[in-house]
């Protein structure tokens, strides 16, 4: 079984857009939706509401930069620095280009940062080119692998 | 003539007046030891020895009652060969000085220094000015002394005499008005007559009398007679007296705040002795001319400073209300020339000169100032430029005289202050450069004829008040300045809020702009795609106009950001060759342009500029992108790039063959969201001149643009050069740590 793509996204449209872009891409794997960064916390560390789900990481965590209470870049500063989360690919995807938010991400260990094209076309091409290399193609690191065998 | 050998003129100024060894032979000298009162020595025209201890028995010299210092103090009369004499005695280091000269007619029952105090001192505290004071005290002393000719004199700053007021009998040449050189009188004597207040010769023809030493004692030649009466003076001196037709002469000094203000000067044709009474008297007059110059001087200073300091005050308040750069200070309504009673004035910093009044031209004020500047004085004062300055005779006659304060010296920062040329007319007693070697030897003037020269290269003096006015003022200047600095670093904080405000509102425009722009082009495509067949063909083309309004609102917000983002971000500046920027862009828009003829004709030599590599490029690429897009449709495209050399600076220029434009609006090229061209003949969001502009302007450097509708469009741009090494490594810092 594939491992799910975990989606966090606050902005409902977005949220459908990214759907549909990810549905075009065909990917088999199933995508949890969380909509703001104390969730996506949750869901990882299996706290909270996620208290009872299922052991294992997702395959890649798509990341909006913009965030209510806990933001992206949050998020992923917290995934970084917690030893059973710190090897899943995050890919930061955003609505801006700001330098700062660009090197900040990268600093704290980002593994692709996509800035949403405003055109359709190009926005399902890129959400399918990462969802392949990042939930299909990309091997993923050691610790992963073993969580994903006991799984399986 | 005389025992001792005759220096000259040369020597005069080493020759030690005060301690010749010798004394003039109108009296006799008994020298003691003060602690002990044993005779250490005594002139030779004592009969002997013994005469002298009889003397000194008969009125005692009292250490304890004379104190170093003091001139000297009358001790008793005695009988000495007949005539009475008067005892008087001084202390001199570890000696005592005892002088005997002969008194005066005792018939005189009143002593001559109650006629001063009661007779001039009422007149004299009435006397409205100094030449006043002179007048009366120049009377009083001839009426005293009985002298034929009775000058007072000032010495001005080069130590020549000025006569101030003068009596005189017939017979005698007048000095009213002329001046004594100031080799007159060297520096030695100047220093004696400042301690020593009088000083008398009556017969300048005398023979010295050598001082003996007592029985057992140590040669005398080395007694200090500085305070002795009856001291003999330098043959020089006599020599000067005999060529001026003076047998007699008298001086008593001038000292006003411990220093030789001038003297009261008495000559006689005849020998002419004064008995001790009358010498304290004529002292006396002396020190209350002194007193009264002084007071008059220092009332008119103060009353100066007090006007003056008014007027700084006024000037500095008016600064105050504006900008508060000095140049300011050039304005009439400041009349900052009145300050210093100067006809011009002028404000230089570094390269710059403003000027009010009558002033040099601007390009030697600017000279003059930074001459100034380096010699590191915060004031500078001259009254006769030409001296001091290689370059100021040329200035003449409209500046001699320049006063001025240094602001800063970093900066090249002064004012300055210029008075015109004051030819004067000095009238010599004699001509003071004849004092020419005869036969070897030189010897004092032998004319005392008036004799004019005209001085040229001066100004009037600027006075002490006048000084310390612009001294006062560059400390008000300087705090202002300060002020102003300040103020400045609390704009600079300011302008960074603005800036962090500025970044996140920008910001905010990136992210909340941007996405609804993307969800209308998002759901416009979802629609288009998943209902294409349930609309017509009107409503799907409805929908392609939302959707590619959508894109190019986006495709702006993304422009107008990158426009921003150029603005704020720091330069860091190297060398770039130009060169292989515009190969690699060439060879972009090669793939880009696929199909289309464009002939490339690019310079060979493109120069290095000092550039940040980055935004270089982007300038470059909009300016070649440019050229491609308003080439199309011309077969064949061209496109030239060529280096371009400025007096301010390298660059580049790009012509096209393209569709150009009409100098007309040449103006709004580069302004932000500026098009010259409907958006369905050329797509563009308006914006890369904007920013070609913003990138060359940062770098300090300039663009321009040149154009012909049809006929095709040139644009270029030059940067500054490189700065030297330590101020590139410094420019970069400052750019970095902005």
């Amino acid at each position: 079984m594939l491992k799910p793509i975990l989606l966090v996204e606050d902005d409902p449209r977005d949220l459908e857009l990214t759907l549909v872009a990810l549905e075009r891409s065909q990917l088999a794997n199933e995508v949890i939706i969380v909509r703001d960064g104390e969730a996506a916390l949750d869901y990882l560390n299996r706290s909270g509401e996620y208290a009872g789900r299922a052991e294992g990481n997702p395959a890649v965590v798509l990341l909006d930069l913009k965030l209510p209470k806990v933001n992206g870049l949050e998020v992923l500063q917290a995934v970084r620095t917690t030893e059973p989360l710190r090897s899943i690919p995050v890919v930061m995807l955003t609505s801006s280009h700001e330098e700062s938010d660009v090197l900040r991400s990268y600093q704290l260990g980002v593994n692709a940062y996509v800035v949403k094209p405003v055109e359709f076309k190009q926005f399902v091409e890129a959400i399918a080119d990462l969802g392949i290399f990042w939930a299909v193609l990309n091997e993923p690191p050691p610790g992963s692998l073993r969580t994903r065998r006991r799984h399986d | 003539m005389s025992a001792l050998p005759l220096p000259d003129l040369a020597q005069c100024a080493s020759e030690p007046i005060r301690t010749p060894g010798a004394i003039q032979p109108h009296g006799r000298v008994a020298v003691l030891a003060a602690d002990s009162g044993r005779l250490v020595a005594y002139s030779a025209n004592w009969p002997g020895e013994d005469a002298v201890r009889q003397a000194l028995a008969m009125v005692p010299a009292d250490a304890g009652r004379l104190q170093p210092g003091n001139s000297p103090s009358w001790l008793g009369s005695l009988p000495l060969d007949g005539r009475t004499y008067d005892a008087a005695g001084h202390r001199q280091g570890e000696h005592l000085v005892v002088e005997y000269e002969p008194s005066g007619p005792a018939a005189s029952m009143v002593a001559p220094i109650y006629h001063v105090a009661q007779q001039v001192l009422p007149p004299l505290q009435q006397a409205a000015s100094v030449d006043a004071l002179c007048g009366i005290v120049a009377r009083e002393m001839k009426r005293l002394t009985g002298f034929g000719r009775c000058l007072i004199y000032r010495f001005d700053a080069d130590g020549h005499g000025e006569v101030l007021a003068e009596r005189l009998d017939e017979g005698y040449q007048s000095y009213a008005g002329h001046r004594f050189p100031a080799s007159d009188v060297p520096a030695q004597a100047r220093e004696l007559y400042r301690v020593n207040h009088i000083r008398l010769i009556p017969n300048a023809h005398y023979d010295p009398v050598p001082l003996l030493a007592a029985a057992g004692e140590p040669d005398p030649g080395r007694l200090d007679l500085s305070f002795a009466s009856l001291r003999s003076v330098s043959p020089v001196h006599l020599e000067y007296m005999r060529n001026m037709g003076t047998a007699a002469s008298m001086s008593v000094s001038i000292v006003v705040g411990g220093r030789l203000w001038g003297l009261i000067s008495c000559h006689d044709h005849a020998p002419k002795y004064l008995p001790f009474q009358t010498r304290v008297a004529c002292e006396h007059l002396g020190r209350l001319l002194s007193l009264q110059i002084q007071a008059q001087e220092g009332n008119a200073e103060v009353a100066q400073r007090l006007a003056l300091h008014q007027r700084v005050l006024t000037v500095v308040a008016l600064m105050a209300e504006t900008d508060g750069t000095l140049q300011r200070l050039v304005e009439p309504g400041l009349a900052i020339t009145e300050l210093a009673s100067a006809t011009g004035a002028a404000v230089v910093l570094n390269d710059t000169c403003w000027t009010v009044g009558n002033t040099p031209p601007a390009d030697a004020v600017r000279k003059l100032a930074h001459w100034i500047v380096a010699r590191g004085d915060d004031l500078f004062c001259t009254d006769r430029l030409p001296e001091v300055y290689p370059d100021g005779e040329p200035l003449l006659p409209a500046c001699a005289g320049v006063l001025a304060v240094s602001i800063s010296r970093v900066h090249r920062h002064c004012v300055l202050w210029f008075r015109p040329e004051l030819v004067q007319t000095i009238r010599w007693a004699g001509d003071p450069r004849k004092t020419l070697p005869s036969q070897g030897r030189i010897s004092p003037r032998q004319s005392f004829d008036s004799w004019q020269e005209r001085v040229r290269g001066r100004s009037a003096p600027w006075l002490p008040a006048q000084q310390a006015a612009v001294s006062e003022l560059r400390q008000a200047l300087i705090a202002l300045v300060l002020r102003r600095a300040e103020e400045m670093a609390g704009h600079a904080v300011e302008l960074g809020r603005v800036n962090k405000e500025l970044e996140a509102f920008s910001y905010t425009v990136s992210h909340d702009l941007r996405a609804p722009m993307r969800h209308i082009a998002g759901y416009v495509d979802l629609v288009l795609e998943d209902n294409a067949d349930k609309l017509d063909d009107r409503g799907r083309r409805y929908l392609r106009h939302v959707k590619d309004a959508a894109s190019y609102a986006g495709q702006l917000v993304d422009a107008l950001l990158d426009f921003s983002r150029l603005g704020r971000s720091g330069l860091k500046p190297s060398l770039v060759d130009t060169r292989v920027v515009v190969e690699d862009l060439v060879d972009e828009l090669k793939q880009s342009e696929r199909g289309r003829a464009i002939e490339w004709d690019i310079a060979p030599a493109l120069p290095r500029l000092w550039a940040d590599p980055l935004l270089l490029q982007v300038a470059l690429r909009n300016l070649l992108g440019n050229a491609a897009k308003y080439t199309r449709g011309r077969t064949p495209a061209r496109i030239r790039v060529a280096a371009v050399s400025l007096p301010e600076g390298r660059g580049l220029e790009v012509s096209d063959n393209g569709v150009g434009f009409p100098m007309k609006y040449v103006g709004k090229l580069f302004g932000v969201f500026q098009r010259l061209h409907r958006t369905e003949d050329f797509d563009g969001t308006g914006i890369g001149l904007a920013n070609v502009k913003r990138i060359v302007e940062r770098h300090g450097g300039s663009v321009w643009a040149r154009g012909e509708p049809d006929r095709g469009a040139t644009f270029g741009f030059v940067l500054p050069p490189a700065p030297n090494n330590n101020d590139a490594a410094d420019a970069g810092r400052s750019e970095e740590s902005a």
